[in-house]
């Protein structure tokens, strides 16, 4: 390891001649197919972990370009019928002087689930290579992308709830758009990016590095 | 241990494939690729076809959120606003549905919808909340290119594509036509007027209507339109007549139409109708509309025609048959003057006349013809009484002097024309009363005052305090005649005065001649020849008198002039009483009433007293009328005792005082018997003409 920081040496339960179950967290010999205690498939590297982990991400950042592009709510008000995308929605906030508010959303929806797709990245470039991040703060990387996550669905939490609400008939209603479905799909996909995604494989990096 | 050199193996591993291990993962990326562009491509095919309109401004139109409807359906939306180049309009580009786009026609009507108040209601209200809109109306082509419209700056009244008839409308005044005004059959709305615009020589006004389907099939060709101003005023004999039609035509007017006739043709798009003021000439009009089958021919009048104006009617029976379509005067030159006449041309209908609308010229001219040789003939008459205009009137008159229909030097044929029945009164109300007024009733009145101041006179004279006693019977017997109740009718009287003066002469003859009266004898002679000749058929009546001349003679003169004077006294006393006085007491009566109508219309003003003073004027006709009877033996009696009287008057002497006041006497009986025959003839010969003047 070049980086200073990193230079320990951790043992992994490879080197140990053991596999641990993913699912619920027991520890077996290297030779076990099978958790003795869950019955789920064991295995010590996921090989294909890499290969889901793209392409999911692909698939997230495929949805999220509508998702940026196409309107995300449309609000009908007493026949005239408004079309707003994300950054339109963002703006007219910063229009309107909510400069708290459209940093909210921008950060929510904007900043947070595009940085997702770096870290993402990050992570999946990272595996099998040096890094200037120590194995240690790659994985929190790693937990504070599975973490955040959920929360990336709040902007499709608040569409759903204003759609289910504001049904005044003509005076107003709100319709979700192409890009609340986007979006949505665009989070889920990342979500699967990151739960694919074997954690364990950035430990692999300390042991291959000389 | 060293192994031989052994060739080195292999050991590279078997090349594998890099599909092998490719996760199936893959294909959510690739199905999100899919869909994302089939998204994508679907939302750029919707885009739809970009459009130009042009208006004069872009008041309320706003990018993105101003829409563009057709039948009240969305069928784009606009993009952007702009100037045009010379900044003189405003451009507006919208994105119309692709396959809305290709049925554009290059007529097509775009107009911004606004909120609009106007009389027949609030329009475009959604739009005080919406926005405004635009809307547009074609008619659907295949494959259209056009891109580039003009946009109208007020809503169109009629748009294209919607089912009906468009027709024009001409009439001389555009005032009372307002846009968007309806169009009414039969009271309902089943079209409405465009806005009027004048036509290109400027004198008239020309307006298109639309008349909508279905009811556009009530429309024919002889369909009549007339203008249903708000509301109407007619003041006629039925008093106050107030049309109102409706609230909204009232405040925009409105044309209604009404087929008039049946079996018009169909109507094609872009048919000019006239527009006739109210529904009476619009319905009158009826007998231009079919002067392509009506034949022309004139009437010629030798008296005034004031009164008789162009589209007069022509009747016949009673039935409207035709019209007068021009007068003229024209000189007529004889061998000794030049005679102005005056020439109607008239146009007349067969299909009024019952024949068929195609028969030709030839069948109506004939059937006219059949109709003068049957007596029929053209006059002047009043249309009504309330007003002095004329018309003509084809009417069969008994004995009319023979005529037939002939050419005139424009081959026009003439119906021959009879004198009116009542040239010289114009048949107005007012007619009627100066009729009566003119009747010569005064003159009755007159010569009978003077009459009775002549008899009175004569009864004060010298001359009579000397008649001959014989005379007294005479007056006995007339006093017992006015005692009895036939004195009263004076047809009776006067036959018991004419046996009692026959009885007087008798007398006379019995109490033997007159000395005296011997010269007037001879000069009765001589009248009576005077007589004989003037009258060749009255020589036994001139017998009588020469035979009752010669008896007189043998009469004392004194006894005479005694019963002379009785005579008169009781003469007087006859006269003095009321119905001597008024002559036959009917005739009175009537005068009476004929004087108390007179001086009614004369002092009250005449119209408040016009009923009652028709009413009491036919009263006093029919009792005129019925006295009348009674007048051609009045005149017959007068006449005849005249005549007894005269020769016994004669028989006084040519030169007394007696006999002239007595002669004056004779001559105002003579005229005043004149006068009643007169009036007698007058009435009898229509006792209507008194109210109807005609």
């Amino acid at each position: 390891m070049e980086n200073a920081g990193n230079a320990r040496h951790y043992l992994t339960a490879r080197d140990a001649g053991l596999v641990s179950c993913t699912t619920c967290g027991r520890v077996h010999p290297g030779d076990h197919k099978t958790c003795l205690r869950c019955g789920a498939a064991l295995s010590s590297r996921d090989t294909k972990s890499l290969q889901k982990v793209w392409a999911w991400w692909l698939a997230g950042i495929i949805a999220f370009v509508p998702a940026n592009t196409y309107p995300m709510l449309k609000t009908a008000t007493l026949g005239t019928e408004t079309e707003s995308t994300l950054l339109g929605g963002i703006l007219e906030l910063l229009h309107h002087g909510s400069v708290g508010i459209a940093a909210i959303v921008f950060f929510a929806s904007i900043v947070i689930p595009a940085s997702k797709f770096i870290a993402i990245a990050y992570l999946a470039l990272g595996i099998g290579r040096p890094s200037r991040l120590s194995t240690h703060n790659r994985h929190v990387v790693y937990e504070v992308v599975e973490f955040v996550g959920r929360w990336s669905m709040i902007d499709v939490f608040v569409v759903a709830i204003l759609t289910a609400l504001v049904q005044l008939g003509s005076a107003a209603s709100i319709h979700p758009g192409i890009a609340a479905v986007s979006f949505a799909l665009s989070v889920a996909f990342t979500m699967l990016s990151a739960q694919s995604f074997d954690a364990r494989l950035i430990w692999d990096a300390d042991k291959d590095s000389p | 241990m060293t192994l031989p050199d052994l060739p080195e193996m292999d050991v590279a591993p078997a090349k594998r494939s890099p599909w092998r291990n490719l996760s199936f993962v893959w294909l959510v990326p690739i199905l999100a690729l899919v869909v994302s562009l089939a998204v994508a491509w679907q939302s750029y095919s919707n885009k739809g076809t970009l459009i130009t309109v042009i208006f004069k401004d872009a008041a309320g139109i706003t990018p993105k959120d101003t829409v563009i409807k057709f039948r009240d359906v969305i069928i784009g939306a606009v993009e952007d606003v702009n100037f045009t180049k010379d900044m003189s309009n405003v451009e507006v580009s919208a994105r119309i549905h692709k396959d809305v786009a290709a049925t554009l026609s290059p007529e097509t009507l775009f107009w911004v919808v606004r909120p609009e108040v106007s009389a027949r209601g609030i329009s475009g209200l959604s739009t005080v909340l919406s926005g405004v809109y635009i809307d547009a109306a074609w008619t659907p082509i295949e494959d259209s290119t056009a891109r580039e419209f003009n946009g109208l700056s007020e809503t169109p009244l009629i748009r294209p594509g919607h089912e009906g008839t468009r027709i024009l409308i001409r009439s001389k005044n555009g005032s009372s036509l307002v846009p968007g005004a309806p169009v009414f059959f039969r009271g309902m709305e089943v079209g409405q007027l465009d806005t009027p615009r004048l036509s290109d020589s400027g004198d008239s006004t020309d307006v298109e209507a639309f008349i909508n389907a279905p009811f556009d099939r009530f429309l024919t060709t002889d369909s009549r339109f007339w203008n249903m101003s708000g509301f109407s005023v007619t003041l006629g004999p039925a008093g106050l007549d107030l049309n109102v039609a409706s609230l909204g035509s009232l405040l925009t007017g409105g044309v209604a139409f009404e087929n008039v006739v049946s079996g018009g043709g169909v109507v094609s798009d872009n048919t000019m109708f006239r527009l006739f003021d109210d529904e009476t000439s619009a319905r009158d009009s009826i007998f231009t509309s079919v002067s392509a089958n009506s034949v022309t021919m004139s009437v010629i009048f030798k008296e005034s025609v004031s009164g008789l104006a162009s589209g007069a009617p022509v009747e016949y029976r009673g039935l409207r048959i035709g019209q007068v379509t021009s007068i003229g005067a024209f000189v007529v030159k004889t061998p000794f003057r030049s005679v102005v006449n005056m020439r109607a041309l008239i146009t007349i209908d067969p299909q009024s006349l019952g024949l068929e609308a195609e028969a030709g010229v030839d069948a109506i001219r004939s059937f006219i013809e059949k109709l003068v040789a049957d007596g029929m003939r053209a006059r002047l008459a009043t249309t009504s009484i309330f007003s002095s205009a004329l018309k003509i009137e084809l009417a069969d008159i008994r004995r009319a002097a023979p005529a037939k229909l002939e050419d005139d030097a424009d081959g026009i044929p003439v119906i021959p024309s009879v004198k009116s029945d009542l040239p010289n009164f114009t048949a107005t109300a007012e007619g009627v009363l100066q009729r009566v007024n003119n009747l010569p009733i005064e003159d009755v009145m007159n010569q009978a005052i003077s009459l009775m101041a002549s008899i009175e006179a004569i009864a004060l004279a010298k001359g009579t305090q000397l008649a001959p006693d014989a005379l007294l019977g005479l007056i006995e017997d007339t006093r017992s005649l006015i005692g009895k109740e036939e004195t009263q009718a004076i047809p009776g009287e006067l036959r018991g005065v004419i046996a009692d003066l026959r009885s007087i002469v008798a007398e006379l003859k019995d109490r033997g001649a007159v000395d005296q009266l011997s010269s007037a004898l001879t000069s009765f002679d001589k009248a009576s020849s005077d007589i004989a000749t003037a009258s060749g058929d009255l020589p036994k009546l001139i017998e009588d008198l020469r035979a009752i001349a010669t008896k007189v003679k043998e009469l004392k003169a004194e006894e005479l002039i005694a019963s002379v004077t009785r005579v008169m006294d009781s003469t007087d006393a006859l006269i003095g009483t009321e119905g001597a006085r008024s002559i036959p007491p009917a005739l009175a009566s009537a005068l009476a009433e004929v004087q108390t109508s007179l001086r009614e219309l004369r002092e009250g003003g005449a119209i408040e007293n016009t009923n009652a003073t028709l009413a009491s004027a036919r009263d006093a006709a029919d009792a005129v009328a019925k006295a009348a009877k009674n007048f051609p033996d009045v005149t017959a009696q007068l006449d005849s005792i005249m005549f007894k009287a005269d020769a016994l008057i004669a028989s006084y002497g040519a030169k007394s005082t007696f006999n002239s006041e007595t002669l004056d006497l004779l001559r105002e009986l003579k005229t005043a018997a004149k006068s009643v025959s007169q009036l007698a003839r007058t009435i009898e010969r229509n006792p209507n003409s008194l109210i109807l003047g005609r």
